[in-house]
């Protein structure tokens, strides 16, 4: 439990909006931050440099390896089906998680405990334990395909394809979603779904007009966080995956390791980053704007939900 | 009498360590002994394989780098251990080898790992520029079995190949017996099983595509990359791709492919385990891994002297008895059960039936067959 009051204090916003703090307060701050800037800036910057200043050096200087990579028919494939991987992965954590975190939030405090140590245990168990549990499971004549074999499916091919890698990804990411779900919709005041309805809400609308925006810092949070791991599993993908659809982390194992291509990975990566980063930028910018509007046009309520909802998703984005 | 014979030398080992340690240290002392500069002195006359001069080494550490798990492990005990022990040396044990990190070490010039086990096609394509060229005054090649020399860089590590299996059960009285019936899904219907990973293509693939298409086997290089890979598209939909040596064994013990083209010791470890699967040894795939000293290696001279000992007829046996890869002197006797025996590649009987793989060729152009294989995996 302590993990999860751990997440919650990180994901709820601590300081509200608009309070300063003042000088001394604030180098007092940077002093406990010292610590993570400097191993940040050892074993994060310096290496993401050196990685980039390869991707235009290694081995002639200029973009060679840039425009191999973006000229490259397969490479672009792949890029893109990475993309749409960790898209569809993030889908499928979100159906199942939010469920599920709201569960954990109307549940009684034994059934909460349950819950969270369903959520837990899988998270720290090892990756690489959980993808080879998956080979087993979805493998061909194996439990899964049995099942569906029973249930009159047919023998639908699950291990070597990118549904069976869709699968064993959500699994292993659903509780970075569940986790920052749960943190932010246990701050949620539930007088206010009581308030809704004896004001003549449906369930229904109360649910979409107060639970889900103040829930939605979660969402944000929570998808970001598996959007960004999903695009670079390596194990997973290698395993429950075939060669056919690999993803950028395989490719860049081919240029980094057996072909000592370094370069091309340097850009390679750099592409990845810039990508994601301006996919990240689209996502907050009409985030932003949504907020604004909605801000506008909805009264009392929502104008505190929006606010939470843009700090913590920049929050996150960081 | 291998046993006595180690056993004899740790005891001289144990009696002449003050005396080899104050005479190490004279020559290191006295500025250069004649002929053979600095380093350890190895002893006179010409070096015998499986051999090291008792106490040698004392003083000296040197980290070997494997793949580890059984392999390794056999290794160790068959001669890594035992070169210790008589050598004086300390070792150190890393892994898995990559590349990449060999690379690192090399080009910033601090290297740590002394002897490598890596591939024998990297171990050729980097030979002069990552690795160093065998000293043949400490290294006894004369025992290592024909064709298994790739380069003037690295010795074999042990021999295996890329072998065909089908499922006896599944084909019974008319079984599969070449490439070409590997390649004939009418037949022979059924799924097929290939190593695919990304990044990874091991000689024997396109080989094997070509051969049952037809070309003749001394006209085999350079190889017509288009060619063989137009050829595995014609039953590519029959056809499930293992990224690990684990994950091809799995699907013999499974069941999940009728005919599969395996590294020949998972295929060895999947029948010991009942899989019923046997091996088409006609025109199989040899290979091997190689063992090299990194550029920059802080004494390749001792590193050398482990080469050396490593190659020994008792080491290479016991390496077979431990790991089920195949010896490369040709004087090593392991004891065997009539299976392994059966699995053995270096037999003078799997020596005639073996197609020829041209390493020099593999080495210049691994990593276009590479991008060409990865890219058809993705297609």
């Amino acid at each position: 439990m302590a993990v999860v009051e751990a997440l919650t204090q990180a994901t709820s916003p601590g300081v509200p909006a608009g309070r300063r703090a003042a000088p001394s307060e604030r180098w007092g701050r940077l002093a406990l931050l010292a610590p993570s800037i400097v191993l940040l800036l050892g074993v994060f910057l310096v290496p993401l440099g050196i990685m980039l200043w390869r991707a235009f050096t290694d081995p002639h200087p200029g973009l060679d390896n840039l425009t191999w990579y973006v000229g490259d028919r397969v490479q672009r494939q792949v890029l893109f089906r990475t993309f749409t991987t960790a898209f569809k992965v993030t889908v499928v954590c979100l159906l199942l998680g939010y469920p599920y975190a709201y569960a954990m939030v109307a549940a009684g405090p034994k059934l909460r405990a349950a819950l969270t140590l369903l959520v837990l245990v899988p998270f720290w168990t090892s990756l690489m334990v959980r993808s080879f549990a998956w080979v087993i499971l979805l493998q061909d004549r194996g439990p899964v395909q049995h099942l569906l074999t029973a249930l009159g499916l047919g023998h639908p091919q699950l291990i070597r394809t990118n549904l069976g890698v869709i699968i064993g990804m959500s699994q292993i990411l659903l509780p970075f979603l569940v986790m920052p779900l749960y943190a932010v919709m246990s701050t949620i005041d539930r007088r206010l779904i009581l308030a809704s309805s004896s004001l003549g809400a449906h369930p229904l609308t109360s649910f979409v007009r107060v639970w889900l925006p103040l829930s939605l810092p979660g969402v944000g949070a929570g998808s970001l966080m598996v959007f960004i791991s999903s695009l670079g599993f390596y194990v997973t993908p290698a395993l429950l995956g075939s060669p056919r659809d690999s993803l950028i982390s395989q490719q860049l194992y081919t240029q980094v390791n057996v072909l000592l291509q370094w370069g091309r990975g340097g850009a390679m990566g750099a592409v990845l980053l810039v990508v994601t980063f301006a996919i990240l930028a689209v996502l907050m910018l009409s985030i932003r704007q949504s907020a604004r509007r909605h801000t506008k046009a909805s009264e009392a309520t929502s104008i505190e939900a929006t606010s939470i909802e843009a700090t913590s998703i920049e929050g996150a984005a960081r | 009498m291998h046993r006595l014979m180690s056993a004899r030398g740790c005891r001289a080992m144990m009696a002449g360590g003050a005396l080899a340690a104050s005479l190490l240290l004279a020559a290191c002392g006295g500025g250069g002994s004649a002929g053979s500069g600095k380093g350890p002195d190895l002893g006179s006359g010409p070096a015998k394989a499986g051999t090291v001069k008792a106490g040698a080494l004392k003083g000296t550490t040197l980290t070997f780098v494997s793949y580890g798990g059984i392999y390794q492990d056999g290794q160790t005990k068959a001669a890594i251990t035992p070169f210790a022990n008589e050598s004086g040396a300390k070792i150190l044990q890393d892994g898995p080898t990559d590349n990449a990190k060999v690379k690192a070490q090399v080009t910033a010039g601090n290297v740590t790992w002394d002897v490598i086990d890596t591939t024998n096609i990297f171990a050729a394509q980097q030979c002069g520029k990552l690795f160093l060229p065998l000293d043949t005054s400490i290294v006894d090649t004369s025992k290592i079995p024909d064709g298994h020399m790739t380069d003037k860089c690295s010795i074999p590590a042990m021999s295996y190949g890329m072998i065909l299996v089908y499922n006896t059960k599944k084909y019974g009285a008319n079984p599969p017996a070449s490439w070409a019936d590997f390649f004939d899904t009418q037949k022979f219907p059924g799924k097929r099983g290939l190593e695919g990973s990304a990044g990874e293509i091991d000689p024997g693939i396109l080989e094997g595509a070509l051969l049952a298409d037809g070309v003749a086997p001394d006209s085999m290089y350079p190889i017509d990359v288009n060619r063989a890979l137009k050829k595995l598209s014609t039953i590519r939909k029959d056809l499930v791709f293992w990224s690990t040596g684990a994950q091809s064994q799995q699907f013999l013990e499974s069941g999940q492919v009728d005919m599969e083209l395996l590294w020949s010791g998972r295929a060895y470890s999947a029948v010991k385990n009942g899989a019923p699967y046997k091996p088409i040894w006609d025109q199989w795939m040899p290979e091997a891994d190689a063992i090299a000293v990194p550029k920059g290696a802080k004494n390749p001279k001792a590193a050398f002297a482990l080469l050396n000992y490593y190659l020994g007829a008792d080491q290479q046996a016991k390496l077979t008895e431990l790991t089920s890869y195949s010896p490369v002197n040709v004087d090593a006797k392991p004891t065997l059960d009539d299976l392994a025996k059966s699995f053995l590649t270096t037999t003078p009987e799997r020596q005639k039936d073996m197609f020829k793989v041209d390493n020099t060729w593999w080495a210049n152009n691994h990593d276009a067959m590479v991008t060409a294989y990865t890219n058809w995996l993705n297609g």
